[in-house]
């Protein structure tokens, strides 16, 4: 049992040690210097709003759980096996774990995105503090503070994950648990998704644009909620994206080597935990390389989250190619590793071909904007349309590659797709760390502007800022590359579970049924992304009213004598953001069941296939897009083409606005959306494959 | 805690105001302190209170300016909104302040002497009394005195404030030189401004007859000038350096705008 359950016991200790060293330098971050009063009481105003929006989700989020979880227990806690048969007998030890699993699965990802959004606003104004010293330490400051988030997140996932499997031993309860974390980031990454561009389009469309104060100026009533945003969007909510996508493509992995090895049980149990091996393997990479993101004074912290990138992926590639080969694993899953690991950076590093400024994209896309902002948009949407390309190609690679080598090596090839899936994602300890790096030095931006720090100090904070934008722009092509090649794991997973249940599953285009599927799948993430991008219009328009209000009838705001009422704007932003997400949570969950218990599990299977095409499509070119005209105003007010004021600058805001709910709050939550989808599906597939009509 | 009156000679537009506030305050309240929604970048002087003219009713205005009834001082009294400028001598003026539409104030002293002309055309925004954006072969010496001193064209005014802006590599190549960080509008406009001026033998082309007198300070290519009948003063804007590390604040805001 021990030697059989190694990997799972060996699990279980590298996510205790992940969540020790998170805690380690949460304690290291906050004893750092939290600066002088005004800066003090600057963070505390991204602090408070933080932690009441926080509040709020997880409020909101233990409504669902307790009621989804009670749905759980009692659909599970018949005897599946059974269902449909008139014999029907009661599993409630099943339906019990499994509704447990399913609220372990969302604390797990809540308690890890508390802690890394508790550290990255106590680190932000330590990091401003820090910059007065120095660029290293002010970086050291900010990366340790993004460690938290990276650390806690793959060590509460994979101490669930082992946990549920040495009590259990069966994968389809970690599938409880991997829906209450999507459950959980579907809330989070959507909810801060809109939270945080209510805010900042408020805060740029009166302040800057209507006002002309500047960016992050303590005079905008909006600019707390800015900063609040930052901090929900990019580091709960991208955490909870990226813990979803890690624990499901583990999950789905686990369950192909449980299904397609089953006539061997010590095959199945190996290849069961194959993927936990990843993980574990993956938080020994991630907290070696984390040791080597440094950076000296007058060094590039760009260059020092792409150098601990780089060598986590080495240390991981090395350890698994040890493992596989010291341990006798098939030669086979090594190559599908490789091959999610390397599309996984590529693809990362292919967005910010496609977002940064240094290349043609977004030169080019300055360029015609003096032209007008019409001609803003079509380069920028074009662009953006160009870049799905390569990260298709990348992940189209992955698959034929990890499912043909995987096959070449005597494998099933499928099983190979789940696995590059899992390589992909078995450095998200490193790659969250980079990602959560980014809002903690934006806000440390911030806090130097409002606290009137010295110049010296808001140049540093420029510099790490930059970075920071870079890594983000890698995170988002990561996890939305990790999201697809976890999805066609998990569909597959529930094609296993499916046909485990008797049931011939043919998805074929000759049959109406999977057609109306497909047709619907293909439609739901368009109507996912409108139905958040207009709950961002919605409460900016109440947010811009705030605004107003507050600068006309009082004047003293402008002027400098009286501050303005930030709680306003943070409040309109929690309590916009959670009520809009009714529809689109509704959307992914109930959708599917719907399709799978109408159309029965072939049509479900078409509706998972046509949802993963056009929302890793939408996906990719919304984030990419949105980055684009993003980095083209920003270049553009770096002195380009007329610089601030100019005509190309306005045509270039009018892009980024548009950009903003796409990059933010659309684009990065269809990750979640079809993870959430196909989730749902594989769950709930053993009892549509006994109910449905057609 | 009693105030004293002073006198603040605005140049956008121009009129003559009696205030009750520091030039600090006076700037806030003039660019964006007021709930009449009269909000906007704004220039001003600070006019010597002894100085007097029959042209304007300056102790009755002065008179008039008195607290409020809740003890706040009195933020304007306006004396005259009409051909002020030729009317208030160079040695009645002191320091000049540039204010951002969100209400940052940067004090300019007047400087001994004129800048040095630099090669090529020059580019001048005119702020008072008149306002178009004006291309010239002149340096600053040579288009105040084209304008007011010795007129050789039509046009003369008793008056003039103008600013000189960049025009970068314009000002040297304007068929082929880079724009750059120049926020211009219809930039090709300006080119063949440039170039007409090249071929032809006028002084000054106009660029925009309806331009407004408001731009943005970041394109001040040497600083502000003033200048009537009797000379011309210079307000010289420190170099952006200066500025960022003494005056971060009206930079930021004056740069991003």
């Amino acid at each position: 049992m021990l030697i059989s359950n190694f990997w799972a016991i060996s699990a279980l200790f590298a996510g205790l040690i992940s969540v020790g060293a998170a805690v380690w330098f949460y304690r290291w971050v906050q004893r750092q210097d939290a600066g002088s009063e005004k800066a003090q009481e600057v963070a505390s105003w991204i602090r408070q709003g933080a932690r009441t929006y926080l509040q709020r989700l997880y409020l909101a989020l233990t409504v669902v759980s307790i009621g989804l979880g009670i749905i759980i227990a009692i659909v599970f806690g018949f005897d599946i096996e059974n269902l449909g048969t008139g014999a029907a007998a009661l599993a409630p030890g099943r339906g019990f774990s499994m509704a447990l699993a399913f609220v372990a699965g969302a604390i797990c990802s809540a308690v890890a995105g508390y802690m890394g959004m508790s550290i990255a606003v106590e680190a932000n104004v330590r990091s401003a503090t820090a910059a007065q010293e120095s660029l290293s330490q002010a970086f050291k400051v900010a990366f340790y503070a993004g460690s938290v988030m990276g650390l806690a997140m793959v060590g509460l996932a994979v101490i669930g994950m082992s946990v549920i499997y040495l009590l259990t031993g069966d994968p389809e309860i970690i599938l409880g648990f991997s829906f209450g974390a999507s459950a959980l980031a579907l809330l989070a990454k959507a909810g801060g998704g809109i939270y945080t561009k209510t805010a900042d389009i408020a805060a740029d469309l009166v302040g800057k644009v209507e006002i002309g104060i500047p960016e992050d100026d303590p005079r905008n009533p909006a600019v707390v909620a800015d900063n609040v945003g930052d901090n929900v969007g990019d580091v709960a909510g991208m955490g909870a994206d990226v813990f979803d996508s890690y624990v499901a493509s583990t999950v789905a992995a686990m369950l192909l080597g449980a299904s397609l090895f089953a006539a061997d049980p010590g095959l199945q149990v190996r290849h069961v935990l194959f993927p936990l091996m990843l993980c574990t393997l993956g938080i020994v990479a991630s907290l070696i390389g984390i040791q080597f993101v440094r950076v000296e004074e007058g060094g590039r912290p760009g260059r020092a989250l792409n150098s601990g990138t780089i060598i986590t992926c080495t240390i991981f590639a090395a350890l698994t190619a040890a493992v596989v080969l010291l341990g006798g694993y098939n030669v086979g899953l090594l190559w599908a590793t490789l091959a999610g690991l390397i599309t996984g950076v590529v693809i990362g590093f292919t967005s910010d071909y496609y977002t940064s400024a240094r290349f043609r994209p977004v030169l080019e896309t300055a360029r015609v904007s003096s032209s007008g902002a019409a001609i803003n948009i079509i380069t920028g949407f074009s662009y953006g349309l160009v870049s799905i390309v390569p990260s298709i190609v990348g992940i189209s690679a992955a698959t034929l590659l990890a499912y043909y080598l995987t096959e070449l090596a005597g494998i099933d090839g499928i099983y190979g797709v789940g696995v590059s899936a899992v390589g992909m994602l078995s450095i998200s300890g490193m790659i969250v760390s980079s990602d959560a790096y980014g809002p903690i030095v934006d806000n440390a931006r911030g806090i130097a502007e409002m606290a009137g720090m010295s110049q010296e100090v808001i140049d540093t904070t420029d510099v790490l800022d930059a970075a920071g934008n870079t890594a983000k722009a890698i995170t988002k092509g990561f996890a939305i590359s990790a999201a697809a090649l976890t999805v066609l794991a998990l569909f597959a997973a529930y094609a296993e579970v499916i046909e485990a249940r008797g049931v011939e599953l043919v998805i074929s285009l000759r049959n109406p049924v999977v057609v109306v599927g497909v047709l619907l799948g293909a439609v739901t993430p368009p109507l996912f992304s409108a139905l958040t991008m207009l709950s961002v219009t919605e409460n900016a328009f109440d947010m811009i009213e705030e605004v107003r209000r507050q600068f006309e009838e009082r004047p003293g705001i402008l002027a400098g004598t009286e501050l303005p009422d930030y709680d306003a704007c943070v409040a309109l932003a929690a309590q916009g953001a959670l009520g809009s997400l009714v529809g689109p949570a509704l959307l992914a969950v109930a959708l599917p069941l719907v399709i799978g218990f109408v159309l029965g599990p072939e049509a479900l299977g078409g509706f998972l296939g046509g949802s993963i095409f056009t929302g890793v499509i939408f996906a990719l070119f919304m984030s990419n897009a949105g980055g684009l005209w993003d980095n083209a105003k920003k270049y553009i007010e770096a002195g380009q083409f007329g610089g601030p004021g100019s005509d190309a600058h306005r045509a270039s805001v009018v892009g980024d606005t548009v950009g903003d709910p796409f990059k933010d709050t659309a684009g990065p939550s269809l990750n979640t959306l079809i993870t959430v989808m196909s989730l749902v599906a594989s769950l709930f597939a053993p009892i549509i494959a006994a109910f449905h009509l057609f | 805690m009693t105030r004293d009156v002073r006198v603040y000679l605005s140049l956008m537009p121009e009129a003559l105001i009696a205030s009750m506030l520091t030039p600090e305050e006076f700037g806030v309240y003039y660019a964006v302190g007021t709930e009449k929604k009269a909000r906007g970048q704004a220039l001003f002087i600070e006019v010597d209170p002894q100085f007097r003219h029959d042209y304007f009713r300056i102790e009755e205005g002065m008179r008039r300016c008195v607290p409020h009834e809740d003890g706040s001082p009195k933020a304007s009294i306006y004396i005259s909104v009409y051909r002020v400028v030729e009317h208030v001598p160079l040695n009645a003026m002191g320091k000049l302040y540039l204010v951002t539409q969100d209400g940052r104030v940067l004090g300019l002293e007047a400087a001994d002497e004129l800048p040095e002309v630099t090669n090529g055309f020059h580019l001048y925004q005119e702020i008072a009394p008149v306002h178009p954006m004006v291309v010239s072969s002149l340096g600053p010496q040579g288009f105040y005195e084209l304008i007011v001193k010795n007129p050789e064209i039509l046009i003369r005014l008793p008056a003039i404030c103008f600013a000189e802006l960049r025009l970068g590599n314009l000002a040297e190549d304007p068929e082929h030189g880079e724009v750059g960080d120049l926020p211009y509008s219809r930039i090709e406009h300006l080119r063949q401004c440039l170039m007409a001026l090249a071929r032809k033998t006028v002084d000054a082309k106009m660029v925009n007859r309806t331009a407004p007198a408001t731009f943005s300070y970041r394109t001040i290519q040497s600083g502000i000038f003033v200048g009537n009948e009797e000379g011309l003063t210079f307000f010289p804007l420190p170099p952006v350096e200066t500025l960022r590390a003494e005056h971060y604040r009206w930079w930021r805001s004056a740069w991003s705008a």
